[in-house]
């Protein structure tokens, strides 16, 4: 009897996953189903490159069998003293419990020159990779076969998670590669540069920063040369994640008749949109065709 | 219950092992009458580190060498600047040291690309994330100092509670006020790695406060001081753990809550609170 309970109980054990940020958060959920539970450090809303450390963190960490990270150091400015902090030998680098999203990914923009000279870059490339919705299917493939090491008991149920989310996206990717079509060639200006995978994938040139480096705020000088630009390329559309400085945003649309779209690489950012990637990834692409086609 | 030791105990330890000493030093400071000088030397200290960031110094002992030079600078200031002069106070300067390390550190980190979260950590503080090795290296040096005070405390106390009679016995006052800015600068410096500005503050003033409302002699202030600063400390990271907040934060607040306790607390008994007459 009491084998049996425990047998149950431990039939129902959920992998204990925690992710960085809520875009790898939301593909573990798409992947894993009711099998796992997922806990996401960043709120959506907030900057992923700097994530303020509170103690249900350290809690959650210590409990993880797995942690998610970018593998592209995005976080790496903050995960590092959280991994020791949490005393959870499965989750530290290395182990089998430190996943890096990354895997099979391919990277752009690695830079062959490291110099701090150049702003905030990352030296494994730009790390927002998730931007490219076949990238979500690379993460989602990896990922099943990560829970399934880690849980095989569950393994057929994680690749066949996988295989459906993937053959949804698939098919969104055909709606949304449609949508966006008529403006293949076209530049959009984004505030930081966080949107080049999602830009290679739908034809679109988003080369145009308000920031003059990464990570270093907009300056008079540099604005006023982004607004020539703009004028000059008739530029429509211009990028602003919710934690970056939307009255910036706004001054440089006033100067050119752009219009701001609020987007957000994670699910969950934004009130009325669903928190999964497809809905979000609907979003932006429908907010981006529609000031794209206004004239 | 076993879950919250494992988890705060680097930053419990930090909050019990360091502040003692804060709240010596702010002892002195409430009776010197410049209170803003902590505040003002810990920006000075987070100043000295924006340079060395901009520098990309910032690495291991590098950094703390920039923030502490910057510091005996502000200490060499403020050692010049208590003047005699009844026209300009030197909480004035003090004041106005504060606001342009502030600004100036602001300048330096536009350059550089993490300098608003740079600057925001200097003002909060990691405690949660504080380690082994930072509190226990700060903690050596804070007993250093410490042992330094003890031994010259005649000196130190007749140099802040009575520099008149001071200057009157032949002490050099400027050169025992600059030991004592540069002793406090170190103390400062090291914290405000550790905690930020404003928990240094809070910790250097608040419970000072407290016990200067409470009692009259040095030795039961200063014991007052401790219990105030302790439980508030155990207090606060309760409730950081407990509520999830951010950890410095926490600390102020419960800080804050204590004075105005103490402060109900006095009135109730009917206790004229006053500082010590000059």
């Amino acid at each position: 009897m009491f084998v049996a309970f425990a047998g149950a109980v431990a039939m129902q054990a959920k992998l204990n996953i925690v992710a960085t940020t809520s875009d790898l958060g939301a593909v573990a959920r798409e992947v894993g189903g009711d099998e796992v539970k997922v806990t996401v450090l960043a709120r959506p809303t907030e900057d992923p490159h700097f994530v303020d450390a509170k103690p249900s963190f350290l809690v959650q960490m210590s409990r993880a069998d797995l942690l998610i990270e970018g593998g592209a150091e995005l976080e790496s400015a903050w995960l590092g003293p959280l991994v020791d902090g949490s005393r959870n030998p499965k989750i530290q680098k290395g182990a089998p419990g430190h996943f890096a999203a990354n895997v099979d990914v391919r990277i752009l923009e690695v830079p062959s020159v490291l110099d701090r000279s150049q702003g905030d870059i990352h030296a494994g490339g730009n790390p927002h990779y998730l931007t490219d919705p076949a990238n979500a299917q690379i993460v989602a493939r990896n990922l099943a076969a990560k829970f399934c090491a880690l849980d095989p008991r569950a393994c057929e149920k994680f690749k066949r998670n996988a295989a459906a989310f993937n053959a949804r996206l698939e098919t969104k990717l055909k709606e949304w590669e449609q949508a966006l079509a008529p403006f293949k060639g076209e530049h959009v200006v984004a505030y930081h540069n966080s949107w080049p995978y999602f830009a290679k994938k739908f034809g679109l040139e988003i080369d145009i920063f308000l920031e003059p480096k990464p990570g270093i705020p907009p300056s008079p000088a540099h604005l006023a040369g982004v607004i020539e630009v703009m004028k000059k390329e008739k530029v429509r559309a211009i990028f602003c994640e919710p934690f970056l400085n939307h009255k910036t945003a706004e001054k440089v649309a006033e100067e050119t008749g752009a219009t701001v779209l609020e987007v957000s690489q994670f699910p969950g950012a934004f009130k009325g949109v669903k928190a999964d990637y497809i809905s979000l990834m609907d979003y932006i692409v429908s907010s981006l065709a529609k000031a794209l086609g206004k004239q | 219950m076993f879950d919250i030791i494992q988890f705060m105990l680097w930053p419990l330890a930090a909050c019990l092992l360091l502040p003692p000493i804060l709240v010596y030093l702010g002892l002195h400071i409430i009776r010197r009458e410049i209170i803003f000088v902590d505040l003002a030397l810990a920006q000075v200290a987070a100043l000295g580190t924006c340079v060395a960031i901009l520098l990309e110094q910032h690495a291991g002992w590098h950094g703390y060498a920039w923030s502490l030079g910057f510091t005996l600078v502000g200490a060499a200031l403020f050692t010049l600047t208590r003047t005699k002069h009844s026209e300009v106070p030197q909480e004035a300067l003090i004041g106005i040291v504060y606001v342009v390390a502030a600004a100036f550190g602001i300048l330096l980190l536009n350059r550089s690309a993490e300098g608003s979260e740079e600057l925001k950590r200097t003002l909060v503080g990691d405690v949660l994330l504080v380690n082994q090795t930072s509190v226990l290296r700060t903690f050596v040096i804070y007993v250093g100092i410490g042992a330094i005070h003890f031994l010259l405390r005649r000196k130190f106390i007749r140099l802040s509670f009575h520099p008149h009679e001071a200057a009157a016995e032949g002490m050099n006052v400027r050169l025992w006020d600059f030991i004592f800015y540069c002793l406090f600068g170190v103390v400062v410096t090291s914290f405000v790695q550790i905690g930020g500005v404003l928990l240094t503050f809070s910790y250097l003033i608040v419970p000072a406060v407290c016990a200067t409302f409470l009692a009259k002699r040095l030795v039961v202030r200063l014991i007052l001081g401790w219990i105030v600063a302790t439980a508030s400390s155990v207090f606060a990271l309760y409730l950081s753990y407990r509520l999830d907040l951010p950890t410095g934060a926490a600390v102020v607040c419960v800080l804050g809550a204590a004075l105005l306790l103490v402060t109900i607390g006095a009135r109730l008994r009917g206790r004229n609170a006053t500082l010590p007459s000059p």
